[in-house]
């Protein structure tokens, strides 16, 4: 099933690369990465939606697999910032010829960055029970939570240079996007599905050797 | 309601009368607020760099407030460790969402005794003139403060055991602090006559756009903040 999942992600965004790369052209050039770069934002978003969730899940709970999924959600979360990131970087260089600039939704950006990087640092250090670190953790993404809002409100409300209301010429360009969107959330999905039983197969082996 | 206020003012006196017997916390961050002031000043003597007077000091001003505060936040719950006073506080009879709001408000005082000291010195060296009134002034630093103290009081309680606690405390604490230093900063640089109260285009500040519209989101800051920390402490200092 999970490879079923890998393997649709993986032909949708084959898809969307080759529509993006034939039919699908935006001139100019650079503005291409919109294919890589909407789908991994969007995603990004997504992964926090899903940490806060669990950490929710986690307080009310108490039940470890909540944890398992808001750890696996925020290091998917992680990469997918840091795509959205760079990608963002190399588009902004090309289109505007800085690499950065203090704009509204570049800042809300690096801070969702920032924010996810805090909780795997502060995961990582935090020593005791698992069930303290758990709850910790939870408190952590939840109040972190409360920063993105900012994030969601700066991308749609606010003139910026940094258009979110792109115009499409064709329909090639809003399938190539579609499904670049589909599949990256496939992936993100597959992704956290991926590292939640890994990160459980973990626990299992630990409480095996304990015995 | 008379509950509560005991507690309250039962850990507020005993913090502020540890702090005036031992004077552990106060002169480190008077001294350590004093340094970052001076450090950035000589960085911004006229000549050398283009960057003018309000913008460093509003800057000193700010990385002041957060590093000393976090001194204050980290000893607080630090103080506690020793001879079990952190069981003994939590076995009062007491909500643990009083003892947040005890620290909480300890925290704020010592944060406003500093800025009593080191704004005056700031505004000397950087040779500012308060151009929006002081009352003002007084106002943003106050919600600075809160802001700063709420989130930093809630998680030094939960960095207490590790080994790298002070330097865990301070990402923490400035990762979730970073939106609202957007709107302090913008409030202080209209203060110091650095800015229109009005801003327009599309840079970061005029995302804030005017004054009234700074302190609202630092109010509003200050309020998810302080009512996310109340609720969610006892699940923080839970065994």
């Amino acid at each position: 099933m999970r490879r079923l999942l890998f393997a649709l992600a993986f032909i949708l965004l084959i898809a969307s690369t080759w529509i993006g790369l034939t039919q699908g052209q935006i001139v100019p050039v650079q503005r291409n990465i919109l294919y890589a770069h909407v789908p991994n934002s969007v995603c990004a978003l997504l992964c926090f939606v899903v940490l806060l969730l669990a950490s929710i899940g986690t307080l009310i709970s108490g039940r470890q697999a909540w944890d398992l999924v808001a750890v696996a959600s925020a290091e998917a979360g992680f990469v997918f910032a840091t795509i959205l990131n760079a990608t963002g970087m190399l588009f902004s260089r090309a289109e505007w010829n800085v690499w950065w600039t203090a704009s509204p939704r570049l800042v809300t950006s690096a801070i969702l960055w920032f924010l996810y990087a805090v909780y795997l640092i502060l995961r990582a250090s935090l020593p005791g029970s698992q069930r303290r670190r758990a709850r910790i953790c939870a408190v952590f993404g939840i109040i972190a939570f409360l920063d993105v809002p900012l994030v969601f409100i700066s991308a749609r409300f606010i003139p910026d240079i940094h258009r979110p209301n792109f115009s499409f010429d064709s329909h090639w360009q809003t399938m190539a996007l579609m499904l670049g969107m589909a599949g990256t959330t496939l992936l993100a999905a597959a992704l956290i599905w991926l590292r939640t039983s890994l990160l459980r197969d973990g626990v299992d082996l630990e409480k095996q050797l304990l015995q | 309601m008379s509950q509560l206020w005991l507690g309250l003012r039962a850990i507020i006196i005993k913090d502020i009368v540890v702090e005036l017997r031992a004077r552990q916390v106060l002169p480190t961050m008077v001294v350590l607020g004093m340094l970052i002031v001076f450090i950035l000043r000589m960085a911004s003597e006229p000549g050398s760099t283009a960057i003018g007077g309000p913008v460093m000091g509003v800057a000193a001003l700010w990385i002041a407030f957060l590093f000393s505060g976090l001194l204050a936040q980290e000893r607080s719950f630090a103080a506690e460790q020793h001879n079990g006073c952190m069981d003994g506080l939590l076995l009062a009879p007491l909500d643990a969402g009083t003892i947040y709001l005890a620290k909480l408000l300890a925290n704020v005082i010592m944060l406003a005794i500093f800025e009593a000291i080191v704004v005056p010195i700031t505004l000397i060296a950087f040779n500012l003139h308060v151009a929006g009134g002081w009352p003002r002034l007084a106002a943003v630093l106050l919600l600075g403060n809160l802001g700063i103290s709420s989130v930093g009081t809630l998680f030094s309680a939960a960095v207490q055991l590790t080994r790298t606690r002070g330097s865990l405390l301070s990402i923490v604490v400035l990762v979730i602090l970073m939106p609202m230093m957007i709107p302090a900063t913008f409030s202080l640089l209209v203060l110091f006559g650095a800015m229109p109260e009005e801003v327009g285009g599309s840079g970061t500040l005029a995302f804030v756009g005017s004054f009234k519209a700074a302190i609202g989101y630092m109010i509003a800051f200050d309020a998810i903040f302080v009512v996310a920390s109340w609720l969610l402490f006892g699940v923080v200092v839970e065994e």
